[in-house]
């Protein structure tokens, strides 16, 4: 990478950039983000571990206690299951986006990236009139007169598990389909003339390239669906409550906001630990768009 | 033999790869179909067809002014996390200093952070400074989620223009600002555009952080329509649903078009267009 070499602090060391106007405005940014991101965030930790004395009271309660434990259980079923569903469904597609005509393939991004943009709540609304008691599953199943009593559809594991899978598919197919576009497709069409048959030649020699786009994207889905909230809390019911779910609980409902912190540090630690895992693995160079070859 | 196994094979491809993008937009499609909806109860296909609950929307005090809220949050994260991002992501990538890469890694990080946490550290942070309920709680907090966007636009944008026209700024005489101003920045403008835009989509979807820290009298739109999902499905969200889809189609549609617009005039221009940067995403 050439990118030291701007101009500005040519003849500056790493030393004395800070002191260069380049630095200052870096510093301005640099400020902002410590005030209302990483200072507010480093309290949490300070809320979790005293009050008013040093204890771990909050962390023991956060392990010791079963009703706990189960919101542990829970936010681990559902980013397991929905990583798993996002893989089925964006795997294939990814991959017929990256084999289709350029034409086809536009289209089909235009289709994943309009659901993409389109609001998280918006979307769970969306399926909270398709899949409620009285949303449009239930009126057709009913007026087909396959069901008697409307089925519960939301509220549940299937509700939540449908609606993050929703939210978060896009998540799994902009990955692959990043790390399957730069897949040489000479190397497939070279397997088919030695001999290997089309199956083969997927198998031995597109699956295993593709594979940093199958774990980029499964430790993002995952990533951001032990955190997820807003989908959760409005198709889980009371059996669903998550990480995320429980925290709103904790701090609103019995207001005890050092419990909360202890939370908010757990899942952080979590979520921190899996997002260095994901830059190792695709890298945040392709995050940002410098990794290019 | 394979021929038709492949086929076969690329057959159900297509069927799987239909009915995943079916899955994806069919609930947006849907949506929007039920929103013309003429009775109080959601049918689809409807029955009947009307604009009522769009009227519904227009006409009530409780919809319009969260709305002329959220525009003018949104408007306001745009501002300041456009600045800050652009300001950042110019020091990140021109910049030659120990841990730039840990630098970057930290401004990147907010777009991770499960908004929950965010919200409850911010929530302790504000209720210090008399700030929760304050619409400036919703920009500070809405700008850390957006200026990562921000960033990692405009630096892409930054590493594909060419810094020797800067060196030759600078070496004709002009100093830090006035490169920066008249040659970095406009080299690199539609990406900074584009993530304007995007940061103020962010800022005007965004639920959690206004729902933590927005009081009664700061109720963005996605807070209002937070707190009315939670009790009952009233038909007006249909409408205000579809509203929402059409935002970032038309606002990220428009710069796409205008990206091609300008693209299609560099490669139809002379030669030296061609050092133009073509978009930035």
């Amino acid at each position: 990478m050439t990118a030291g070499s701007g101009p500005g602090q040519a003849a500056a060391g790493p030393g004395r950039y800070w002191r260069s106007r380049q630095g200052l405005a870096l510093a301005g940014s640099l400020t902002f983000f410590v005030a209302v991101y990483l200072y507010p965030l480093s309290r949490l930790v300070v809320w979790s571990l005293f009050s008013p004395t040093f204890t771990l009271e909050h962390y023991a309660k956060l392990f010791g206690e079963p009703a706990y434990f189960r919101a542990f259980r829970n936010t681990s079923e559902i980013s397991l299951g929905v990583t798993a569903i996002a893989l089925l469904l964006g795997y294939p597609l990814a991959y017929l986006m990256t084999v289709a005509s350029r034409r086809a393939r536009a289209i089909m991004i235009v289709l994943v990236l309009v659901p993409f943009w389109t609001s998280v709540l918006v979307r769970t609304f969306a399926w909270m009139v398709i899949l409620g008691r009285r949303g449009l599953v239930n009126q057709i199943l009913i007026g087909w007169g396959l069901v008697d009593r409307p089925l519960a559809l939301i509220y549940n594991m299937v509700g939540v598990q449908i609606g993050m899978a929703h939210v978060l598919l896009p998540f799994m197919v902009l990955p692959l389909l990043s790390v399957m576009s730069r897949i040489d497709a000479s190397l497939v069409t070279a397997a088919r003339s030695l001999g290997a048959s089309p199956g083969q030649a997927f198998l031995r020699v597109f699956l295993p390239l593709s594979l940093p786009g199958v774990s980029a994207g499964c430790v993002l889905v995952f990533l951001l669906a032990v955190g997820f909230y807003i989908t959760p809390a409005l198709l889980g019911g009371e059996g669903q409550v998550t990480f995320a779910t429980l925290i709103e609980l904790v701090v609103r409902d019995l207001l005890d906001w050092n419990f909360g912190a202890s939370l908010g540090v757990f899942l952080l630690t979590v979520v921190g630990a899996l997002f260095v895992l994901f830059s190792a693995l695709l890298g945040l160079d392709r995050l940002t768009g410098h990794g290019r070859g | 033999m394979s021929g038709t196994r492949t086929t076969l094979g690329r057959r159900l491809l297509w069927v799987h790869a239909g009915l995943t993008l079916l899955f994806l937009c069919a609930p947006i499609a849907i949506i929007v179909v039920v929103s013309f909806n003429a009775s109080e109860f959601i049918q689809f296909p409807p029955r009947a067809w009307s604009l009522r609950w769009y009227r519904n929307y227009f006409g009530a005090r409780q919809w319009v002014e969260p709305t002329l809220l959220s525009l003018r949050v949104a408007g306001i994260t745009m501002a300041l996390s456009t600045a800050l991002g652009t300001a950042a992501a110019i020091g990140i990538t021109r910049g030659r200093f120990r841990g730039r890469r840990a630098v970057e890694f930290f401004f990147l990080s907010p777009m991770v952070v499960p908004s929950i946490v965010l919200a409850i550290g911010l929530y302790l942070l504000f209720a210090r400074f008399r700030l929760v309920g304050q619409p400036l709680a919703l920009y500070l907090a809405h700008s850390v989620l957006a200026t990562p966007l921000v960033i990692v636009i405009v630096s892409a944008a930054l590493r594909t223009t060419d810094t020797a026209i800067e060196l030759a700024a600078r070496s004709l005489g002009a100093g830090y600002f006035r490169t920066l101003w008249h040659v970095t920045l406009p080299a690199v403008l539609p990406a900074v555009v584009s993530g304007a835009v995007f940061a103020f989509l962010i800022s005007f979807d965004e639920v959690v952080l206004a729902i933590f820290l927005g009081g009664p009298a700061t109720t963005t739109l996605p807070k209002r329509m937070w707190e009315s999902v939670r009790y009952e499905i009233d038909p007006t969200l249909t409408a205000i649903s579809t509203l929402l889809v059409l935002v970032p189609i038309v606002l990220l549609g428009g710069i796409e078009l205008v990206r091609r617009t300008c693209a299609a005039q560099a490669a139809a221009g002379p030669a030296e267009a061609a050092d133009e940067p073509g978009g930035a995403r």
